[in-house]
C-alpha cells in the first residue's frame, strides 16, 4: 500500500487530502509512523523523530494514529489476496508476498493478476497499492518499490540480469545503512559491482551476508512464500527444460515427483483422500485427473500407481509433456463442516 | 573482548538464548548472538524480531567489549567439548574470534555488533509477578487450544487478562476454548489484557521451569518476561481478542460426572472406529449410563461402549470430535470430571469435578459439538 496509514487518514478526512501529513505523535519524543507523499517531498520519512520532521516541513500536519482502522483495512486487503491464492505471506499490515504460480482464477499471467488485485483494492478501499512482479521474492519486493505510488513494475526473467546490474546496493532488501557503508568501502555501489566478485571473495569480505548477496545477485533466491493458512491441498509440479516424449520417461518423472510429494507430506504428518494429477502438453493444453479413496492415503506405492494409472488413461499416447503436477486433496488436516464453531 | 568461562555453564546459557534464533538468510545478523561484557558479566542476546532473549552469565573477563557471534558454529563447538574452562577472545579488528580449549584453538568470524537490532525499550509498562509454576501450568493448559489460522490472528496466541487480583489465560481455535484462572498472590494495580504469541509461550514454557517467580511487564506492544537472570521480550499479537465470555454458556442444565481416565480410554478405543474426517463419536446419556459409539459408513466399521456415570438432566444424544475430547481430558488432572451440556448444537463445558469458585486455580474448557447426520 502507498503511504498506508497516511493514505487512510486522507481518505477518511477529505480536508487532509493534498496536504503534507504525518501519522504519529507530535510530542517531544514522538516519531512519524507514516508520511503522506506530500510530506515526503520535504524529506519527511517514517520512523523520523517528529521534531525533525517538523523542522523539515514546518506546515506538516500531525494526525493521531487509528490502528484499529488500519487493521481492518489490512484485513480487507488480505481478503482480496486470498481470492487469488492461499499462498500469501504478510510482511506487515500493508505488504505481502503472493505466490501466484498456481492461482484460483487459473490465469497464466502474474502481471494480469497483479493489476486485477490493484484494481480491486482501489475499488474496495479507495486506496492505491503498488506491486512488483518477478521470478522470486527478492526481485518482486525490490520491484514493488520502483513505481510507487500507484504503480506496477515487472522484472521479466530476461531482464533480471540487466536489472541487477544497475540496482544500487541500498535497494537490496536486507542491506541497511551500516552494511551499505561497508559495501561502499569496497567500492561496491551497484549490482554490477557485486557481480564482479566470486562467491568466495564475497564470503571472505562479508561472511554470511556475502553469500546472501551472491545468491540474490545471480537470481538464486529460492525462498518460498510462507503462508500459514490451513491448506486444502498439497501438491508439487514441474515444468521440464525439454519436453518429455516417451511413456517410460514420463512414468519415471511421475514416480520421482510422487516420491518428493510423499516425503514432504510424511514430514508434516499430512494424508489425503484424493490424488490429483495434472499434465500439460507442449501446446499448453492442460488436463487434470483425480481419484478418490475412502481412507486417508499416505502410501508411496499407491500414490505412484494411482498417478501413473491416471496418466495412462488420459494420455493420447503420442503428445510430449512440458509439465506434470501431482497432489493430494481432502486432507486429514481439514476441519469438516459438521464441526460447529463458536459464534465469534 | 576476552573472557574465560566453564564450557558447560556457557553452553547452558547459550542454549536458553538460542530459542530465539532461526535460520535467516535475509538478515544473517539474526543468526548471531550479541555478546556484551561489562564488569565480569557477559550479556547474551538473541532475537528473531518477534522474540528477544537476554540472559546473563558471570565470566572472568580481561577486557570488555561487544561482538555479534554466529550462533550455530559456537553452539556446535561447545556441544562437542567436555566440560572445561575455555577462553573466548576477539582480535584487535573487532571481528576475528578465537576460542581456546584444552585441545586447541578454533577461529570464526564475528559480525558488527552495531548491526544487531535494538531491544525494544521498556516504556509505560505495568507489572505483575506470579509463581513460575503458575505460568508454566497456564501455558501447558492453554497452548493446545490456540488456532494456527493466520487469518484469525488473535486466536493464534494466548489471551492474558490481568484483573487486579486475578490473572486469566484464554485460548481458542473457534472449536474448543480453555480458560485458566489463578488468584493466589496476584496483585495488580490495573486491569489490562494482551495476546502472547504461541511461539514465545513455547519458549517460555521450556525455560521457566526451574525458576521460582516470574515478573511480567507489559505495554501495548511488548511483554517483558523476567525470571532468574533471563529476560524475554515478546512482541504481542496485535489484534482484538474475540469476546470469549459471550460464548460460555451460563446455564447448561444437564450434568454428567464421570471418571476422567475411564472416559478418556473409552474414547480412545471408540475413536478407532470413527469416520476419519469428522472423528465423530456419539454420546448417548441416560440416568446413570453413558453410551459412546462411532461408525464409519465408508468401511462398515462401528463400535459401542457403555460406561457408568452420574447424570442429572434430560436424556440426550450429542456428537463430538473424539480427538478434541481426548486432548482436553488429557489436560485435566482430577479423578472425576463434570461435563455440562444443554442441547446437541450448543457448547459443552468440561471441568474438574471438585472445583469451586473460591479455589485459587480455576479451569474451564468449552467444546463445540459435531452435528449429527441422522
Amino acid at each position: 500500500m502507498d503511504a498506508f496509514f497516511a493514505s487512510v487518514e486522507q481518505r477518511d478526512h477529505p480536508q487532509l487530502r493534498g496536504k503534507p501529513i504525518a501519522v504519529g505523535g507530535n510530542g517531544g519524543r514522538g516519531v512519524v509512523a507514516a508520511a503522506s507523499y506530500e510530506a515526503r517531498k520535504y524529506g519527511v520519512r517514517s520512523a523520523m523523530p517528529s521534531r525533525l520532521a517538523k523542522q523539515k516541513c514546518p506546515h506538516l500536519i500531525f494526525v493521531p494514529h487509528r490502528f484499529d482502522v488500519y487493521k481492518s483495512v489490512s484485513q480487507e486487503i488480505r481478503d482480496i489476496f486470498y481470492q487469488y491464492t492461499d499462498l500469501v505471506e504478510p510482511l506487515s499490515l500493508d505488504e505481502a508476498y503472493l505466490d501466484v504460480t498456481i492461482n484460483k482464477p487459473n490465469h497464466k499471467s502474474a502481471i494480469y493478476i497483479a493489476e486485477q488485485i490493484r484494481k480491486k483494492i482501489l475499488q474496495q478501499t479507495q486506496l492505491t497499492a503498488s506491486a512488483g512482479v518477478s521470478i522470486n521474492k527478492f526481485l518482486a519486493k525490490v520491484a514493488s518499490d520502483i513505481n510507487k505510488p500507484n504503480g506496477l513494475k515487472v522484472i521479466l526473467p530476461v531482464e533480471v540480469e540487466d536489472f541487477m546490474k544497475t540496482l544500487p546496493i541500498e535497494k537490496f532488501f536486507g542491506v541497511g545503512k551500516v552494511t551499505a557503508q561497508r559495501l561502499k568501502a569496497q567500492n561496491i555501489r551497484t549490482g554490477a559491482d557485486l557481480q564482479k566478485y566470486t562467491l568466495i571473495e564475497l564470503v571472505e569480505l562479508f561472511g554470511k551476508l556475502g553469500k546472501y548477496l551472491y545468491e540474490v545477485i545471480h537470481g538464486n533466491d529460492h525462498r518460498i512464500v510462507k503462508s500459514n493458512r490451513v491448506r486444502k491441498s498439497f501438491s508439487i509440479e514441474r515444468t521440464f527444460d525439454t519436453n518429455l516424449e516417451t511413456q517410460n520417461h514420463i512414468e519415471a518423472k511421475i514416480k520421482e515427483l510422487c516420491l518428493k510429494l510423499h516425503t514432504s507430506m510424511e514430514d508434516k504428518g499430512v494424508k489425503g483422500k484424493t490424488i490429483n494429477l495434472k499434465f500439460r502438453y507442449a501446446d499448453f493444453t492442460t488436463y487434470t485427473r483425480t481419484k478418490s479413496y475412502l481412507d486417508f492415503m499416505d502410501d508411496l506405492d499407491t500414490l505412484q500407481n494411482t498417478a501413473c494409472g491416471l496418466f495412462i488413461n488420459a494420455w493420447d499416447g503420442e503428445s510430449s509433456l512440458r509439465l506434470i503436477g501431482i497432489g493430494y486433496s481432502k486432507l486429514n488436516t481439514e476441519i469438516p463442516e459438521s464441526q460447529l464453531q463458536f459464534p465469534f | 573482548m576476552r573472557f574465560s568461562v566453564s564450557s558447560s555453564d556457557f553452553l547452558k546459557k547459550l542454549q536458553v538464548a538460542s530459542g530465539a534464533i532461526n535460520p535467516n538468510p535475509v538478515l544473517p545478523i539474526l543468526e548471531d548472538f550479541l555478546f556484551d561484557i561489562e564488569n565480569n558479566v557477559l550479556t547474551i542476546s538473541s532475537t528473531n524480531l518477534e522474540t528477544t532473549i537476554i540472559t546473563k552469565l558471570d565470566v572472568v573477563a580481561d577486557e570488555g567489549g561487544k561482538i555479534a557471534v554466529p550462533a550455530k558454529i559456537l553452539l556446535d563447538t561447545l556441544k562437542a567439548l567436555p566440560d572445561q574452562p575455555i577462553t573466548f577472545a576477539v582480535d584487535e579488528n573487532g571481528s576475528g574470534i578465537e576460542l581456546t580449549s584444552d585441545y586447541g584453538k578454533y577461529k570464526l568470524a564475528g559480525d558488527n555488533p552495531e548491526d544487531f537490532p535494538e531491544t525494544p525499550a521498556e516504556e509505560n509498562v505495568d507489572h505483575i509477578t506470579l509463581d513460575a509454576w503458575v505460568l508454566a501450568n497456564a501455558i501447558n493448559k492453554t497452548l493446545f487450544a490456540t488456532s494456527s489460522d493466520e487469518l484469525r490472528l488473535a486466536m493464534t496466541g494466548v489471551y492474558v487478562q490481568v484483573d487486579f487480583n486475578k490473572i486469566v489465560f484464554v485460548a481458542t481455535d473457534a472449536h474448543k476454548l480453555v480458560k485458566y484462572q489463578y488468584t493466589e498472590g496476584i496483585d495488580s494495580e490495573v486491569t489490562n489484557s494482551f495476546i502472547m504469541p504461541k511461539k514465545a509461550l513455547t519458549l517460555i514454557k521450556n525455560v521457566v521451569t526451574n525458576e521460582s517467580t516470574v515478573k511480567l511487564s507489559y505495554n501495548s506492544t511488548n511483554v517483558f518476561v523476567d525470571f532468574g537472570d533471563t529476560r524475554m521480550v515478546c512482541r504481542l499479537v496485535d489484534a482484538k481478542y474475540p469476546d470469549y465470555n459471550a460464548v460460555i454458556p451460563v446455564e447448561n442444565p444437564n450434568l454428567l460426572t464421570i471418571s476422567r481416565k475411564d472416559f478418556q480410554s473409552s474414547l480412545k478405543r471408540i475413536a478407532i472406529y470413527a469416520n476419519k474426517t469428522t472423528n465423530q463419536v456419539i454420546l448417548n446419556i441416560n440416568d446413570g449410563s453413558l453410551t459412546i459409539s462411532a461408525q464409519d459408513l465408508d468401511f462398515s466399521n462401528e463400535a459401542t461402549e457403555q460406561l457408568s456415570c452420574t447424570y442429572s438432566g434430560e436424556p440426550m444424544t450429542i456428537g463430538f470430535n473424539a480427538k478434541f475430547l481426548i486432548e482436553m481430558l488429557g489436560i485435566l488432572e482430577s479423578d472425576d470430571v463434570v461435563f455440562e451440556l444443554s442441547t446437541p448444537n450448543r457448547a459443552g463445558i468440561l471441568m474438574p469435578s471438585e472445583q469451586t469458585d473460591t479455589d485459587s486455580e480455576h479451569l474451564l474448557m468449552l467444546v463445540m459439538p459435531v452435528m449429527m447426520s441422522n
